[in-house]
């Protein structure tokens, strides 16, 4: 099964579980009509386009030949970056599980300690070498975040 | 009238001055386009108030669109999509030692076509906004539903998947309460998510947190920018008599283009390339570095985004994801776009209309001597600017509503629209969904109950009629036309 066909299938089994979550909501009438009514028809759209990726549009085709707009993709005169370590997909992986850890630590450690970890541990993950310069960058970074919003501007921070 | 001048006082001319600094810095970086930028300072501006914070936004959307155009002749990576068109002829012209002149007319090409949308734009503002008055629930819903369906056909790409995008937009959009009855839904219990998904958070994780991961996932996405010399910043006499009729057309075309609903600077671009291609004197030089080429879209981009505005201020209604934030900040603030915008907010109104002018000179001015060094911030490597931009994303999710939920909101649209792209889905269509998606809901219902349950009672006016019939049309032509094409490639 091509990657468009897993997707469509990913689409319509959300479009199933929202149907099923949207089932508690009243539709009422059609002159009074419930708060059930758009999820039921924005469900029901969903899953009607989710079946139409699976059947008709198959894999994706570059977009000129769909009729849209052209897609122009350009390759790098030269390399910019350092080779990574590890794979660039491991890297990105990596990545996430280090948002999702940052926002469990940020109510215990606060705004400043978290961020800086952030820092550190992306400008590394993206082939900042050593530790003294991700944690000038974090220092920084962090600093002037909570120098401008939350000293000069009063925006909270979390 | 006389609030125009509101944009002269000094801190609305500082707001104007930093927003479009920021916009044409936004607009020379690739992949943070100018949606993710505008979310990004959201907090900021609500601090400055009304008038000027909109006036920076604005500033922000419209230097985006003139930076954009940096990248795409230097290094042939459009800022944004409405750029690039830019990148056939501008790049080209960079390759032979002419990327000043490109550059330079890209600016001069950016700034007739904004002022002219603006004049345009103080004309036709009123006008539509008198006009829809007259709008009631089944024209908003049919105007809202022609929008997504004109915006899953002219997205580029799959037409299914910008339209699952559009549906599952929609589809967040029904997370807290709803528009009309106050029926929390959706938030399984989250206290948090019972004021629904945040726009900003959402945006910022889609745009910022989604090309962080992007570029970690394809290190060689990056592409260096080459340096301009000073003596090639200016073009030479035969290219501005060469650029004066395509930056007409295009200034034309670009405005009519972006009263229509949908990513209009976008269209507006390509259409004026095939306009040029048809009909330009010199439209055999046209993709081998014709200046033609750049004069044209720039114009045109621009010339639409200032007629995207008025479907924003006129009808509150927003059509691609930069107006959509600035509505976002606009019910931020308190100010309600739409019909009755000019008679409770004039200030408001004709501040960010004469910001506009302000806004246009200030972008030539730096666009022209400075262009050399935006072209420098696109050199700053990846590692040191994406973790500023992965900081500022939850700064700018959390100041939105104070919520610890709406930082895990952008965390998660960030991982989801990473995803997304890997799989050639567009975020762009999801980010109007969720903001079309109330509008859509809450007219849909109300037009219902206003014809009593009767389901006819949405196509009963004129107007209402029409744009249905059109968003039919829009919905099926393509299939018939592929179908068409199909038979016509294999006869039975």
């Amino acid at each position: 099964m091509g990657r468009d066909r897993w997707s469509a299938a990913g689409l319509a089994l959300l479009a199933i579980g929202y149907l099923l979550a949207g089932r508690r909501y009243p539709l009422d009438t059609l002159t009074t009509p419930g708060p059930g009514i758009a999820p039921l028809v924005a469900g029901l759209a969903l899953l009607g386009v989710a079946i139409w990726i699976f059947i008709v549009a198959g894999p994706a085709r570059p977009a000129h030949a769909a009729g849209g707009l052209p897609e122009i993709r350009v390759a790098p005169t030269c390399p910019t970056e350092s080779a990574p370590q590890r794979p660039a997909s491991r890297t990105a992986l990596l990545m996430c599980g280090a948002l999702v850890l940052y926002v469990a630590v940020l109510p215990g450690l606060g705004f400043l300690g978290s961020s800086v970890a952030l820092v550190v541990v992306s400008s590394r993950l993206m082939g900042l070498e050593g530790w003294w310069r991700p944690a000038v960058l974090a220092l920084g970074v962090t600093g002037v975040a909570s120098l401008l919003f939350a000293r000069w501007l009063g925006v909270p921070l979390p | 009238m006389s609030d125009l001048f509101v944009a002269l006082t000094p801190p609305n001319l500082l707001a104007c001055f930093i927003g479009t600094v920021l916009g044409t810095v936004v607009g020379v970086l690739p992949g943070l386009g100018p949606a993710a930028a505008m979310a990004l300072v959201l907090p900021l501006t609500i601090k400055l108030g009304p008038t000027a914070g909109l006036i920076m936004l604005a500033g922000i959307y419209y230097g985006a669109m003139y930076g954009g155009s940096t990248t795409s002749i230097l290094v042939n990576v459009p800022g944004e999509a409405a750029s690039v068109v830019t990148t056939i002829d501008g790049y080209r012209l960079a390759r032979r030692g002419r990327a000043g002149a490109a550059l330079a007319v890209a600016a001069i090409a950016s700034f007739v076509a904004g002022t002219f949308s603006v004049v345009a734009l103080q004309l036709a503002a009123p006008l539509v906004a008198r006009a829809a008055l007259a709008f009631g629930p089944a024209e908003y819903f049919a105007f809202a539903l022609l929008g997504v369906v004109l915006l899953a056909n002219l997205t580029g790409g799959s037409r299914a998947k910008s339209l699952a995008m559009v549906v599952l937009g929609i589809m967040l959009s029904t997370v807290g309460m709803d528009p009309l009855g106050g029926t929390v839904r959706f938030t399984f219990d989250l206290a948090g998510a019972q004021a629904g998904l945040s726009f900003v958070a959402v945006t910022a994780g889609l745009f910022g947190v989604a090309e962080v991961l992007a570029t970690m996932a394809d290190p060689a996405s990056t592409t260096p920018v080459a340096r301009v010399r000073f003596r090639e910043l200016y073009p030479n006499r035969e290219e501005l008599r060469r650029s004066v009729p395509p930056m007409l057309r295009g200034t034309v075309l670009g405005f009519l283009v972006g009263l229509i609903p949908g990513p209009a600077a976008t269209i507006a671009s390509f259409v004026s390339y095939g306009v040029e291609k048809k009909i330009s004197r010199h439209r055999d030089e046209l993709g081998t570095g014709a200046i033609e080429g750049v004069a044209g879209p720039e114009a045109a981009n621009n010339a639409a985004a200032g007629g995207g505005m008025i479907p924003l201020l006129s009808l509150g209604l927003p059509f691609t994801p930069s107006t959509a934030v600035l509505l976002s900040g606009m019910l931020l603030m308190n100010v309600t776009p739409g019909p009755f915008l000019l008679r409770d907010h004039p200030q408001v109104f004709w501040g960010v209309i004469g910001s506009f002018y302000v806004g246009n000179v200030m972008l030539l001015v730096l666009n022209l001597p400075l262009v050399g060094v935006f072209a420098r911030v696109a050199t700053i490597p990846p590692r040191f600017l994406m973790p500023g931009v992965l900081v500022l994303c939850v700064v700018a999710a959390y100041a939105d509503n104070n919520n610890l939920f709406d930082v895990w909101v952008v965390v998660g649209a960030g991982i989801i629209g990473w995803a997304m792209r890997a799989l050639g889905f567009n975020p762009a269509p999801l980010v109007l969904g969720l903001v079309l998606g109330p509008v859509l809901e809450r007219s849909f219902l109300q037009a219902l109950t206003i014809a009593r349950g009767e389901v006819s009672g949405l196509w009963a006016s004129g107007p209402a009629a029409v744009m249905l019939a059109a968003a039919a049309v829009a919905f099926v032509a393509p299939a018939v036309l592929a179908l068409a094409r199909r038979s016509a490639a294999h006869p039975v």
